[in-house]
């Protein structure tokens, strides 16, 4: 790779780790990439300094505490001026689990401007990799003064990946019912449901998801799904991108005509092994008319 | 002599976390030292209050990253307490394979990052680089390699195929040997030994009336684990020793970890071979009642302690914890007095210290 060997003829790019208030998941798995050689930073032309002053790139850990803040914008300000700042995990980028807390002041992006979110909760040694690979891209194009191009990274099979990793969560509307369990078992509250006018629409935030698997863990049609995918690294201009959305469209009632969510069939499916006809009758009708269908009042 | 103060921060103390302290010297040795906390104080009192009980358990996972499954692990045995459930047998196991994978990393963690305080970068790359056979382990089980995600109410969320069950074996069968030599190693080379014997002493008496927890108390010859005195889970059922250590001393801490870390190979190994088959979980959406209930374990850090009330909706009327760290604070100060300057990053991180869990 260009960048690579260039920046390792030249100086060493010298990263700098700011932790503000993080559960430490981040930083031990930043401690991972100084100490391991398969991870070691060092493959990109990078070595880790104790020194503000020195940062070509900053690291920044954690959902920025309200204690921590003055601390952190002081040594942001010893840092030089053409540094970039990566917001490492979900923490600093949109609060994770600990948004909503008196003693959080993040995310990052209000107090300082950042360059790139490496998304994951802690992000795992190969993407936080990633996510400095995409600084270095951004600081070479700006000291070129053109636009970064994204090089894919070369990335070695390891020997985890013959089993799957949690990576970035998948919808699938066809199968949604609207019982939004999801939303409630999700404690960075990343799914959120909006009814328009031709349906709900459900949008899971990458930014805030800390990965957990929990609303694919409750979820009784298997609509979300966890994928192995973890390279979520973005430009901070990107962030609003990150999203998942579907739509579990409105159908009219088979009585009425009513606009309702129709039962999925992976619930009925869970529900009963093997829906009978008359079952499968019952998924298009609205609450009234599966009530005058089952008690038997004449049909309209 | 001249008594001068000095405050210290997380860069000079070689700390993944920020904590600063503020250091009283006479001369160039320690004479008192105070905790300056709060910065990662994230407010996860009042968190735990704005989430429901299955919030909790990822919310809970994230107090701190190194006891992570400790915390998921315990509250779960609480909000079950309260609400009458036994969990099924083969989820009290799974769980105790979880807990011990998370002990061994951790104390790996410890050990590695105190090699590093005294400047050993060899051995502590060395140590990172076995610790890494658990981090693989970790991330092919559960799909992370620190937050396992493997708890629920009721029991747990991740199962052991027999794929799953031998590459977890083959892993152990991999720790042992580099284990059994970094024992061998912090117990007896000069070099460590010069650098940690009789370094951060805390006689037994004062661990007594510090109510010191975990490795810390057990390396002044304190006979407590949770895991032996009031066992829960699966740990009635495996077979293991109490590491114990007499000195008090830094190496005496360590060589508690690997002892334990050396066990936690055997104790994921019975579960292993003991494992029953059978449901995971009791009930996906149990009833909670109205109650009130304390579940503990045995962190890698030490005793974890949980306090929980319900009002019988779904969200906690008070969750409240006493971490291990907190009782080791204190004596931190008996630990430091009368010690060179150059030795605090060693001493401070030889009770591996957890900022996360303390500030909450
Ligand atoms: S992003 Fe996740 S792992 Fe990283 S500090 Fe935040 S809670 Fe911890
Ligand atoms: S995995 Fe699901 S429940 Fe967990 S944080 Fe992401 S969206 Fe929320």
């Amino acid at each position: 790779m260009a960048i690579q060997e260039q920046e390792t003829a030249a100086e060493p790019v010298r990263l700098f780790r700011i932790n503000t208030g993080s559960c430490n998941g981040c930083d031990v798995e930043l401690a991972v990439t100084s100490a391991v050689a398969e991870f070691d930073v060092e493959q990109l032309g990078c070595r880790y300094t104790e020194s503000a002053r020195e940062a070509d790139v900053l690291l920044v850990t954690g959902p920025l505490t309200v204690k921590a803040r003055d601390e952190v914008l002081r040594l942001y300000a010893e840092t030089p001026r053409d540094r970039l700042t990566v917001a490492v995990g979900v923490c600093p980028v949109s609060g994770g689990v600990f948004r909503d807390s008196y003693a959080v002041d993040g995310p990052l992006d209000r107090h300082l401007p950042v360059d790139v979110n490496v998304t994951g909760c802690p992000p795992r040694p190969q993407a936080l990799l990633e996510g400095i690979r995409t600084a270095l891209e951004i600081r070479k194009a700006r000291r070129e003064g053109v636009e970064p191009i994204h090089e894919p990274g070369d990335r070695k099979p390891s020997h985890a990946d013959n089993f799957p990793a949690r990576g970035r969560l998948s919808f699938d509307a066809a199968a949604c019912v609207d019982c939004r369990m999801c939303r409630h078992v999700c404690a960075a509250g990343a799914i959120r449901f909006e009814a328009g006018k031709q349906g709900v629409r459900l949008t899971l935030w990458h930014n805030s998801c800390v990965f957990c698997g929990l609303c694919s863990h409750y979820c009784p049609t298997g609509a979300l799904s966890v994928t192995g995918d973890w390279r979520l690294d973005h430009r901070a201009a990107d962030a609003f991108r990150q999203v998942d959305r579907g739509e579990v469209l409105y159908e009219p009632c088979a009585g009425c005509g009513e606009a309702i969510i129709p039962a999925a069939p992976q619930l009925l499916h869970a529900a009963f092994r093997r829906p009978n006809p008359e079952i499968e009758k019952l998924k298009n009708l609205c609450p009234a008319c599966r009530q005058q269908m089952s008690i038997g009042v004449p049909r309209r | 002599m001249t008594t001068k103060i000095i405050e210290l921060g997380p860069h000079q103390l070689a700390l993944e976390e920020p904590m600063y302290f503020r250091v009283q010297l006479e001369g160039d040795r320690v004479a008192d030292l105070d905790v300056l906390p709060g910065q990662v104080h994230r407010g996860m009192e009042h968190l735990v209050m704005r989430r429901n009980l299955y919030q909790n358990i990822t919310l809970l996972e994230r107090l701190c990253s190194l006891c992570s499954n400790s915390h998921p692990s315990t509250f779960c045995a609480a909000v079950e307490d309260v609400a009458g459930i036994a969990i099924p047998e083969r989820a009290e196991y799974l769980r105790a394979v979880a807990d011990e994978i998370k002990r061994i990393a951790s104390h790996l963690f410890c050990c590695a990052v105190q090699a590093n305080a005294i400047g050993e970068v060899p051995l502590f790359r060395r140590i990172m680089e076995i610790r890494e056979i658990m981090q693989r382990a970790k991330e092919a089980i559960y799909g992370n390699r620190m937050d396992l995600a493997a708890n629920v109410i009721g029991g747990v969320r991740y199962d052991l195929t027999p794929e799953a069950a031998s590459y977890l074996a083959q892993a152990m069968e991999q720790m042992k040997k580099p284990l059994d030599q970094l024992y061998l190693q912090f117990g007896n080379n000069p070099v460590l030994m010069a650098r940690m014997a009789w370094v951060g002493v805390l006689p037994r008496e004062a661990a007594v009336e510090c109510a010191v927890v975990g490795p810390v108390a057990r390396a002044c010859g304190i006979d407590y684990d949770v895991r032996k005195k009031s066992p829960y889970g699966a740990y009635d059922r495996l077979d293991f020793k109490v590491a114990l250590q007499t000195t008090g001393d830094v190496r005496a801490r360590n060589l508690v970890r690997l002892a334990e870390a050396r066990q936690s190979v055997s104790l994921i190994e019975q579960c292993l071979a003991q494992l029953p088959a059978g449901p995971l979980c009791a009930d996906t959406l149990p009833e909670i009642p109205a109650g009130e209930a304390i579940a503990k374990s045995e962190a890698p850090r030490g005793e974890l302690m949980y306090y929980l009330r319900t009002d019988g909706s779904d969200f906690p009327v008070r969750l409240k914890w006493r971490v291990p760290s907190y009782m080791n604070w204190d004596a931190l100060k008996l630990m430091l007095k009368g010690e060179p300057v150059a030795n605090i990053p060693l001493i401070v991180n030889s009770i591996d210290p957890c900022i996360a869990c303390t500030d909450r």
